[in-house]
């Protein structure tokens, strides 16, 4: 039975594997048609640096992704620590107010994002990507750093406010470094979230502006070229390592002793 | 050092009252005991005096400055957690400075003063560790070094030993009431141990639902309870109901008993409480107050035997006997009771 | 504050003689919320609303058409019957897709649970979540070129067999559910893993010593113990699926016409804002009642 189990998950893992893989190699091969035999080539990925388009929507996604990366950090850090420590009227609504960005598809709230940005004048471009990205990360970085904060215990504060330390103080010199592993996880978290996100760029992008997937998804529909498989190739591999960090980071009840 | 003076505090959670008109003084350089059933508002009343809660009403007084509205960090406690709150990502010598940075002391002054406190705690040579090195025991003790560097004006103790085994428990007994006498700081502790609060305090304050019942000296809160619930939480007690009669009580079978306590005017129902240690099994020259009661289990403790036994009408009733002729009395045995008028109280319902 | 100096300083002196009153906690509690769900109200919900307005419009109100409001959006099911048969479709799209993941996300989850331990159990799981965590549209991209005619799976079957004619299952319905359950597949695995992972082995083995075959240990024991997984596993696909179109898009082409393609069509292409917005609510009236139904399973499902 057991040798069954392993063998099927082997398989499972070979069905979630071998897209994403064949589509890394064409990346690699010569014929602009995916024609095989296979002829290794780097041309894609040099026609890549020429393609001033992509390259553009390659920087305004990082862009993006860094900027939404710190604002919903340090935002939803905020939150947390009120939601995590304090007890007030309305709490339990608020945290069921976070779901909707995380629960709603992303095609309603971007469609809604569209309607409203453009009836209220925000229109849509770099800081209209920004809101919505934000917004869509923020709900993350709570959940991720509500996590840590269930494993520094309540006390430690009040032993530093009993030393005379005043509620800042005592955050700032207790509670954040043993919170960092997990807010350094939300971070990364909320990097790799925006540096994802289609379907809500899809619909704010302007012509000018657009972000990676974006353009990804534009060249797609125009027709597949081998470019595309080497800019998703950096694009998958850009994420699993802000993903495999976000797991060594953020390793619940990790307390490791920092210094 | 100063002594700390709570005033009508008062302090409601939604609807429910958790302290209720608390006026208490806290001597300089006394030991204090805060104890009662959990529930009791003990730990609401410490954190108060430490500055975690306000109270609704009310007033604390830290020597002659009222510091009702001046939060935790401007009120110069030191104070120990249940958990030992020690700060993990920081060694010992740095969570022992902790409290001195806070107060401008940093460098070679705060060093010494470190060390000085860690020899105190007998923890000399531990300050680069980190807590996680160091036993439940030592940890402890590192968390007294660190709210005793400050030289704070009181010392608070949130039920600090009850997270160590016993044997542990009993050694930093004996830690903390040296370190106290030695730095003479105000104290108060909060425990629902009551053998740890008459071993270590010069006082004893009995909390039950938000008030105090009781406070004093241990052995006149033991001797002399004024509560039937005093009587009760704070060791053992036999308790009697009756009406009084000439001076004296008649129970509802009829017994006269008779008490040195003052007692209210004749008719009045009263309960006396009395210590199951201070019965004794009738011999010829007894004392005046007797009852018969049945044997109904005997424990075997050694060098104590306890007696539950129970009077023909139903009275449960416990006695305890120094095991000192060996001889032991079987269940179902029928004795004759007896106790001095003196260690009969009369409580307070 | 002048007593408070002197007698503090006989200690050890107070941290900052003139200690401030702190803020109520009201205050910093609220400036600590309000940066937070200000942005959602701006970014989430206030868009919700005016959606919800812009539904109820007879055009979009861009244009020099007069606007009034009217209910004629929601009327669009029966005035244009092809919409109707594109919802079942877009419904029956979302229960082969979560229907697929279901059984093979169960499995993966028993196989992990009872096959592996320690190391190669987390090794795992991190492989099998790692690709959830990536670009969504990359990887259907990536089935183009598994699926297209003289892609991966033609040249395999090639391989094989020489002689066997061209095959090509892109652009069909086929290669929609494919890729939606290579996409989704991982949170199943999850959400049962975690539902199952509890079970203690002594439970299986006890049953096992009483004699139960596989099949009754299957039926008696995993699947009532992974059932709060299976259905949050399932919510949590079935919602985004349904409301999918850049999977139709690229792995159906022509047939993979969904509701999602449609109301993309509304806001790219049509430019009918009000009936897109109209169908973007009836749909999250549909997400909204799928919640409403299991939300106590999800509660208890997720929270591990």
């Amino acid at each position: 039975m057991k040798q069954i189990g392993r063998f099927y998950l082997i398989a499972i893992l070979v069905f979630l594997y071998t897209p994403i893989i064949v589509m890394m190699a064409m990346g690699f091969n010569e014929s602009p048609l995916y024609e095989l035999p296979f002829t290794f080539s780097t041309r894609w990925y040099e026609a890549l640096l020429a393609n001033q388009p992509l390259l553009k929507a390659g920087a305004n996604s990082i862009i993006i992704a860094l900027t939404t990366a710190v604002i919903a950090t340090t935002l939803g850090t905020m939150a947390s620590v009120a939601l995590s420590r304090r007890t007030f009227r309305g709490r339990s609504l608020l945290q069921i107010l976070l779901l909707p960005p995380i629960a709603i598809p992303w095609l309603i709230t971007g469609t809604a994002m569209l309607i409203f940005f453009y009836w209220s004048g925000i229109g849509r471009g770099m800081h209209a990507l920004l809101i919505g990205h934000v917004a869509l990360a923020i709900p993350y970085v709570v959940l991720v750093v509500g996590t840590g904060f269930k494993t520094v215990r309540a006390d430690l504060e009040e032993a530093a406010m009993s030393l005379g330390s005043t509620p800042v103080h005592a955050f700032f010199s207790v509670t954040l470094p043993l919170l960092y592993p997990s807010i350094l996880g939300a971070a990364l978290f909320a990097f790799a979230v925006s540096l994802d996100q289609f379907v809500i760029s899809y619909f704010l992008a302007t012509p000018g502006y657009t972000t990676l997937p974006v353009q990804i998804y534009s060249a797609i529909r125009k027709g597949f070229t081998p470019e595309i498989n080497a800019i998703s190739t950096l694009l998958l591999l850009g994420s699993m390592a802000a993903i495999l960090i976000f797991a060594r980071f953020a390793k619940p009840g990790d307390t490791r002793d920092k210094r | 050092m100063t002594n700390v003076k709570v005033k009508s505090v008062a302090k409601t959670y939604g609807p429910i009252p958790v302290l209720t008109d608390i006026s208490t003084e806290f001597e300089e350089g006394s030991f204090t005991s805060l104890l009662g059933p959990s529930g009791s508002g003990k730990t609401t009343l410490l954190r108060i005096i430490a500055g975690f809660i306000k109270p609704d009403e009310g007033i604390i007084m830290i020597g002659n400055n009222d510091v009702t509205n001046v939060p935790v960090w401007g009120r110069n406690i030191g104070m120990m957690f249940q958990s030992y709150a020690l700060f993990p990502h920081m060694t010992i010598a740095q969570n022992v400075a902790f409290g001195l940075e806070r107060r401008g002391i940093k460098g070679e002054a705060a060093r010494k003063e470190v060390d000085r406190a860690l020899e105190m705690v007998r923890l000399s040579g531990f300050g680069d560790r980190t807590p996680k090195q160091l036993s439940g025991g030592q940890q402890q003790r590192v968390a007294l070094a660190r709210a005793i560097v400050i030289k704070p004006s009181v010392l608070l103790l949130d039920e600090p030993l009850s997270a160590l085994d016993r044997r542990l428990r009993q050694e930093m007994q004996v830690e903390l009431l040296r370190i106290q006498r030695e730095s003479g700081l105000t104290t108060i502790f909060v425990t629902h141990d009551q053998e740890e609060a008459l071993t270590l305090s010069d006082k004893v304050a009995i909390l039950d639902r938000g008030r105090i019942v009781q406070i004093g000296e241990p052995e006149t809160v033991y001797e002399r309870p004024l509560t039937r619930f005093a009587a009760e939480f704070l060791g053992d007690s036999n308790f009697l109901s009756g009406k009084v009669e000439n001076g004296a009580v008649r129970l509802s079978n009829g017994t006269v008993v008779r008490s040195d306590s003052a007692l209210p005017g004749n008719g009045a129902d009263v309960t006396l409480a009395i210590r199951p240690e201070k019965m004794s099994l009738a011999t010829a020259d007894s004392q005046p107050n007797r009852l018969s009661a049945r044997i109904t289990t005997v424990i075997y403790a050694g060098p104590v035997l306890s007696y539950i036994l129970e009077t023909p009408d139903g009275l449960p009733l416990k006695l305890f006997a120094q095991n000192r002729d060996g001889r032991v009395l079987r269940e179902g045995e029928t004795v004759s009771l007896s106790w001095s008028p003196e260690h009969t109280i009369a409580v307070a319902n | 504050m002048q007593n408070d100096q002197l007698a503090l300083a006989q200690t050890r002196g107070s941290v900052d003689p003139r200690v401030k009153r702190p803020l109520p906690a009201w205050v910093s509690t609220t400036a600590l919320l309000l940066p937070t769900y200000g942005w959602l109200t701006l970014a989430v919900f206030l868009p919700l609303l005016t959606m919800l307005a812009f539904s109820f419009m007879s055009a979009t109100p861009m244009g020099k058409t007069p606007v009034e409001f009217t209910l004629k959006q929601y009327r669009a099911f029966i005035d244009q019957p092809y919409l109707l048969r594109i919802g079942f479709n877009s419904l029956m799209m979302g229960f082969w897709t979560t229907l697929f993941c279901a059984i093979l996300g169960f499995l993966a989850a028993v196989a992990l649970v009872r096959a592996t331990v320690g190391k190669t159990r987390e090794a795992l799981l991190v492989l099998i979540l790692l690709p959830f965590w990536t670009n969504g549209l990359v990887r259907v991209f990536s089935w183009t070129m598994v699926l297209r005619e003289n892609g991966f799976l033609d040249n395999l079957l090639h391989m094989v067999a020489p002689d066997a004619g061209s095959i090509s299952i892109l652009y069909t319905r086929y290669a929609v559910v494919l890729g939606l359950v290579h996409g989704y597949l991982p949170y199943m695995i999850l959400t049962c893993y975690i539902a199952l992972v509890t079970i203690d082995d002594a439970i299986i083995e006890a049953a096992a010593s009483l004699g139960a075959r596989w099949w009754t240990i299957l039926y008696k024991i995993l699947i009532p113990m992974a059932a709060p997984g299976l259905i949050s596993g399932a919510v949590l696909i079935f919602i985004p699926v349904i409301g999918s179109f850049m999977e139709p898009r690229i792995l159906g082409g022509r047939v993979g016409v969904t509701m999602g393609t449609v109301i993309e069509d509304q806001f790219t292409q049509a430019f009918n804002w009000p009936l897109g917005a109209s169908l973007s609510f009836t749909l999250l009236a549909v997400v909204l009642a799928i919640f409403a139904t299991f939300s106590g399973i999800l509660r208890r499902g997720t929270a591990g």
